[in-house]
């Protein structure tokens, strides 16, 4: 039994028995090459979920949108391995209520990078096929407009996120779909070699490429929305005019500081799912600063944001023994 | 925003504890407001404090005559643990040419424990600035009690001294 069968199983009978109002999962869009999320209501409609290596979305994002009524519905959803510590984060903080979710956890091999390959073909890409079944062994291949097919290893256009990932497996789960992913890429110590090139940079030349990323920034808040521990959604100083804490003014400036309100406000809870990165319309790379900033966590504190339930975040909690400052 | 008694620094005391030459002649040029170089703009520095020690601890060291720069402007915060991470970056957004946050020491917060939360906070904080290609010497957090005038003073001097030496920032961003 695949993932996908996993899924539509526990999903109809969630459904079924009435545990749940409605389960959260992915779908395809207008072919099998789009994957977008779900919203399934009916027993008889759960055929309509899939499982497959472009279900990038992390839904724990709309349990954050019911957080001004959590009493109202009794919500399924699907989780990866990184979606899950995005869930615990929200747990460990009591800001969504575990009585009122079921969790299919869905163990993940890793999630294809559409804008790899749409960088390489533009709007000539038509069709993207993966392989089937639970595997990433395998060749992606991309059909284009003119009919040409190009093959792709798997292992070479997974998200960059997947390739340092530590936690495939969902950390926390009602039902598990299917065994667990084999943890090959799993490391020992987390992996921060991507932010390395960025780090090396002297001061000057961080500015200055941090200027030419940051003028691009249109702030939409799709980073902000799309996260799912950025949850003061409806009173992000961000948004406040009164006190006007971030400008209306758009430059580099105003928007590295509005994009920084951001990461220090998600400091602990950010597990780097990679949520904000593939929210970007501008592809403003953002893993440049929670990347960094989960680094440093793990420098101070030895921890991993959203991987324990009966943790709680670094900056909820404070420690008498801190060797902090001078 | 509050300003602290203590930026006016009065140059009549200050001379009578003055040291050595070059001492006095860094200190008169700072006080000023001119740096060094002489068409360079005197450097801005915000100093975000708590209402309990460190601005205490700054009111003491301006009742005490302590000399030191008059770059330094305090905003008074309740607690330390008051303090957004956000604060710091609008001021350097705003063009300020280094960041200075002080509070009680662990142990003596008047709440009791807002500095045990804040020193975790900094801590990422001046890890992050530095990742944004802000040098180390534009942003310091330390405690200085109200009694450590003295302290506060050599705090000052040794902030002021190092970012005047790098001088007024030219940002590209934040």
């Amino acid at each position: 039994m695949s993932r996908q069968d996993h899924i539509r199983e526990f999903a109809a009978s969630a459904l079924g028995e009435g545990r749940v109002d409605y389960v959260i999962g992915w779908k395809f869009a207008y072919n099998s090459s789009e994957v977008v999320p779900a919203f399934v209501r009916d027993p008889a409609e759960v055929d309509q979920l899939v499982w497959n290596p472009l279900c990038h979305h992390n839904l724990v994002t709309f349990l954050k949108r019911k957080m001004p009524d959590p009493l109202d519905a009794r919500i399924g959803v699907c989780v990866k391995g990184c979606d899950s510590r995005t869930l615990v984060a929200l747990l460990q903080e009591e800001l969504v209520d575990k009585a009122k979710i079921y969790v299919i956890g869905v163990p993940c091999d890793g999630i294809i990078d559409r804008r790899k390959l749409e960088k390489q073909f533009a709007d000539e890409m038509v069709a993207i096929d993966y392989p089937e079944g639970d595997t990433t062994d395998g060749q992606v291949t991309v059909t284009t407009r003119q009919g040409e097919r190009k093959e792709f290893a798997t292992e070479d256009v997974l998200l960059d996120v997947c390739r340092l990932c530590r936690y495939p497996n969902p950390v926390y789960a009602d039902d598990m779909a299917g065994p667990p992913a084999a943890e090959p890429q799993r490391l020992p110590e987390p992996d921060w070699s991507d932010i390395a090139d960025f780090e090396g940079l002297s001061d000057d030349e961080k500015q200055a490429a941090l200027e030419r990323i940051y003028a691009t920034c249109i702030r939409c808040f799709a980073c902000i929305n799309m996260c799912p521990v950025c949850f003061c959604w409806d009173k992000c100083v961000n948004r406040s005019r009164q006190p006007e804490l971030v400008s209306q003014k758009v430059g580099p400036k105003e928007n590295l500081l509005f994009q920084m309100v951001h990461m220090m406000h998600i400091a602990g809870r950010c597990p780097s799912c990679g949520a904000c990165d593939r929210a970007c319309p501008v592809e403003i790379p953002l893993y440049l600063l929670h990347r960094k900033m989960n680094k440093e966590i793990y420098d101070m504190f030895r921890f991993e944001p959203g991987t324990r339930l009966d943790e709680k975040p670094v900056f909820q909690v404070f420690d008498i023994k801190d060797q902090f400052g001078e | 925003m509050a300003e602290a008694g203590t930026s006016q620094v009065g140059s009549a005391a200050g001379e009578a504890s003055a040291g050595p030459a070059a001492d006095v002649e860094t200190s008169a040029s700072t006080d000023a407001g001119i740096a060094a170089s002489g068409d360079r703009r005197p450097v801005k520095i915000i100093g975000i404090v708590c209402n309990w020690c460190s601005y205490a601890g700054a009111d003491t060291a301006g009742v005490g005559r302590f000399k030191q720069p008059a770059n330094i402007r305090l905003v008074r915060v309740p607690c330390t643990g008051r303090i957004d991470p956000l604060f710091a970056l609008k001021a350097f957004e705003k063009g300020a040419d280094g960041v200075l946050i002080s509070g009680c020491h662990p142990g003596d917060c008047h709440y009791s424990e807002g500095n045990y939360y804040a020193r975790r906070k900094f801590e990422l904080l001046e890890r992050m600035i530095h990742h944004l290609g802000i040098p180390k010497e534009r942003f310091r957090w330390t405690w200085v009690s109200a009694s450590e005038g003295q302290r506060w003073q050599q705090v000052v001097t040794e902030f002021v001294a190092g970012v005047e030496k790098l001088g007024p920032r030219k940002a590209r961003a934040l």
